[in-house]
């Protein structure tokens, strides 16, 4: 039984993780339209530069996520603002620029910190015990942190003025222009949020995970998972499937091992986009 | 009910069964018979392998682009060619390689009907998303089913194919294979995304208004998808004859990247764009070896620059050139260049 409330407490962490990187990848499908290919490569940078901030620069650890969430999100508005504004009428371009833009990220951090995964320990160690259930301070710390990421997410999209302008977007883009919602602004800035979320959660869960040049592409992975499971461009349905996927991913690693959990959940997915491509919480099947 | 429509097309069109394109894509890869006869150098026999199996695997994406659909899935049916021909030939000892051919051929194009029927009602992002969650599960289950696939170790240890009991094991051998492979593979595709051109480009174009005027569009997506899948699995069946060996790795996930990067920078509006894309980045590879790691940066940039500014790849460019000098305005949007048999646009 401890295990099994253990495991979950770890399940909920992940699914925290798992939220933000899917709440980043559901605003820009939203808003934009576009299936972000380059979701990983941002998530991994963020954590590269928080390693280097803090690792090779010295910087307190706050400060280096606080950086790369910043970093990460100027990158993102200028690759919006330059690159993807120019072709976000043709759904394929998209998807070509954002997968060659992941492909130039993922060689700019092999060449400039090589192929061997860094040494980027979480600061904080020790675990937190209760009868038989064992908790990692670190992953307390990371859930504590994304919960707040979240909740400033939440209000942030559903409490501002900014917030219901990129949803009055999502809903009818040309009504919301003609009302003057300004696309040329609210487009990067989404853009820059979602990637501003993925670099943060890179800078907090690399040094607990695994922080290597390629980790990208199992992150866009579990990113597609979740936001196929809640419904593309569904908030609400990407924070409910991240917890689901999390929770899966944690029980099947320790009762049924190997890869069947990620088996189990990718035929999920493959059977929720066949038979309910809208997901579990999205409304209208979006033709981007 | 005919639900193609032969009426709306002048029998003089669909007479000239092969473009401009197809005649050089073809030409070029009939001339690499010629390598394995004339060089014994390993880095050439190599380099050509690695270009006719990339340029196979890309006609995969190509026909999906056809109607406009964008397919990751073609790791997917390259390893269930592949493993077919490597289960084949160690299991059975069956290696004549017309048979391993057609074997890994139907075998996938066959798990392709099925699958077709469940996911082709999708289009756009979500058809990205479910080939590539398919490609994701067909990784995973590789490695899941060990009695059959090997797991994580592979198959190893094919034995040489044979062709009426000769053993093809050296290397111009095996690039004989290869080119028979490549060409077989090209000449299906030529025949049949022609044959199909004005079904193809109605259902590219809109395929709620075709199939309201009368076009199935279910078939050609379920017949197109098939023999993507069959095209996919000879290449598999190549990779693997060139390896003697069916592992996981040779069929990662992200390796559709490559192929679809072969289709738009050559030019994803004629088959031979797929040739001239793989030709040039194969190359490109090999050419910045020294520092490798470079290469997928490279693709990257590729992939941004031609998107950006030339949406035809390098064959729209050419052919917009050629139109240019010879004083003629195709008024074809981009990427849809084509010299055509008689000029006209792949229609």
């Amino acid at each position: 039984m401890e295990s099994f409330i253990a495991t979950g407490l770890i399940g909920i962490s992940l699914g925290t993780q798992y939220t933000l990187l899917a709440l980043g990848f559901t605003l820009i499908f939203g808003i934009l339209g576009v299936v972000n290919f380059a979701h990983g490569g941002f998530y991994v940078m963020g954590g590269y530069v928080a390693y280097y901030c803090n690792v090779i620069l010295g910087l307190p650890y706050p400060f280096a996520v606080l950086m790369a969430m910043l970093s990460m999100a100027a990158l993102g508005w200028l690759f919006e603002a330059f690159i993807l504004e120019r072709v976000i009428e043709d759904h394929q371009a998209t998807l070509m620029v954002t997968m060659g833009f992941y492909l130039v990220m993922a060689t700019a951090i092999l060449m400039i910190f090589g192929a061997e995964s860094p040494q980027f320990p979480f600061p904080v160690t020790g675990v937190w015990r209760l009868g038989g259930i064992y908790f990692p301070y670190a992953n307390m710390i990371v859930l504590g942190a994304c919960l707040a990421a979240i909740v400033f997410v939440y209000w942030l999209v559903y409490r501002t003025n900014i917030g219901r302008g990129m949803r009055a977007m999502s809903e009818d883009l040309p009504v919301a222009s003609a009302l003057g919602m300004r696309t040329k602004a609210l487009f990067p800035f989404a853009f820059a949020l979602a990637t501003g979320l993925a670099g943060g959660t890179g800078a907090l869960v690399t040094p607990i995970l695994a922080l290597a040049p390629h980790v990208g592409d199992s992150v866009l992975a579990f990113s597609f998972l979740t936001v196929i499971l809640g419904g593309l461009g569904s908030v609400t349905g990407a924070t409910c499937a991240a917890f689901i996927v999390g929770l899966i991913e944690a029980y099947a690693a320790v009762y049924l091992g190997g890869s069947k959990g990620a088996l189990t959940l990718f035929a999920l997915v493959l059977i929720i986009l066949v038979v309910r491509p809208q997901g579990l919480l999205g409304r209208e099947v979006r033709r981007s | 009910m005919n639900n193609r429509v032969p009426k709306s097309v002048p029998a003089e069109i669909r007479a000239s069964l092969f473009s401009g394109h197809d005649w050089i894509a073809l030409a070029i890869v009939s001339l690499t018979f010629v390598i394995p006869f004339t060089s014994t150098n390993p880095q050439v026999l190599s380099q050509t392998n690695l270009i006719l199996i990339a340029a196979t695997a890309a006609l995969g994406v190509y026909i999906m682009q056809r109607l406009d659909l964008m397919s990751f899935a073609v790791p997917s049916f390259m390893a269930i060619g592949g493993y077919t021909v490597a289960l084949l030939s160690m299991k059975l000892q069956l290696t004549d390689v017309f048979v391993l051919a057609a074997a890994a051929f139907l075998m996938p194009a066959l798990c392709a009907i099925p699958l077709g029927a469940l996911i082709l009602r999708l289009k756009g992002v979500y058809f990205v998303l479910v080939t590539f969650v398919l490609t994701e599960i067909v990784q995973l289950l590789l490695f899941e089913a060990g009695p059959i696939t090997g797991g994580s170790n592979g198959l190893v240890g094919m034995p040489a194919v044979k062709i009426f009991g000769m053993e093809l094991w050296d290397n111009p051998h095996v690039l004989l294979t290869t080119c028979g492979l490549a060409f077989f593979s090209f000449i299906i595709t030529s025949v049949f995304t022609r044959w199909f051109r004005s079904e193809f480009a109605a259902i590219e174009t809109n395929d709620v208004l075709a199939e309201s005027l009368g076009l199935a569009a279910w078939k050609y997506k379920a017949m197109a998808f098939s023999v993507a899948a069959g095209v996919s699995g000879l290449a598999g069946f190549a990779l693997v004859n060139m390896l003697l060996t069916a592992h996981p790795s040779s069929f990662a996930p992200m390796s559709s990247v490559n192929y679809i990067t072969y289709t738009i920078v050559g030019g994803k509006a004629s088959i031979l764009g797929t040739l001239i894309g793989a030709l040039l980045l194969v190359s490109a590879t090999d050419y910045f070896a020294l520092s490798g790691e470079m290469s997928p940066g490279l693709f990257g940039l590729l992939i941004i620059v031609v998107t950006m500014v030339a949406r035809g790849g390098v064959v729209g460019v050419v052919s917009g050139l050629l139109y240019r000098l010879a004083g003629q305005s195709p008024s074809l949007k981009n990427g849809d260049h084509d010299l055509g048999g008689n000029g006209e646009k792949g229609q």
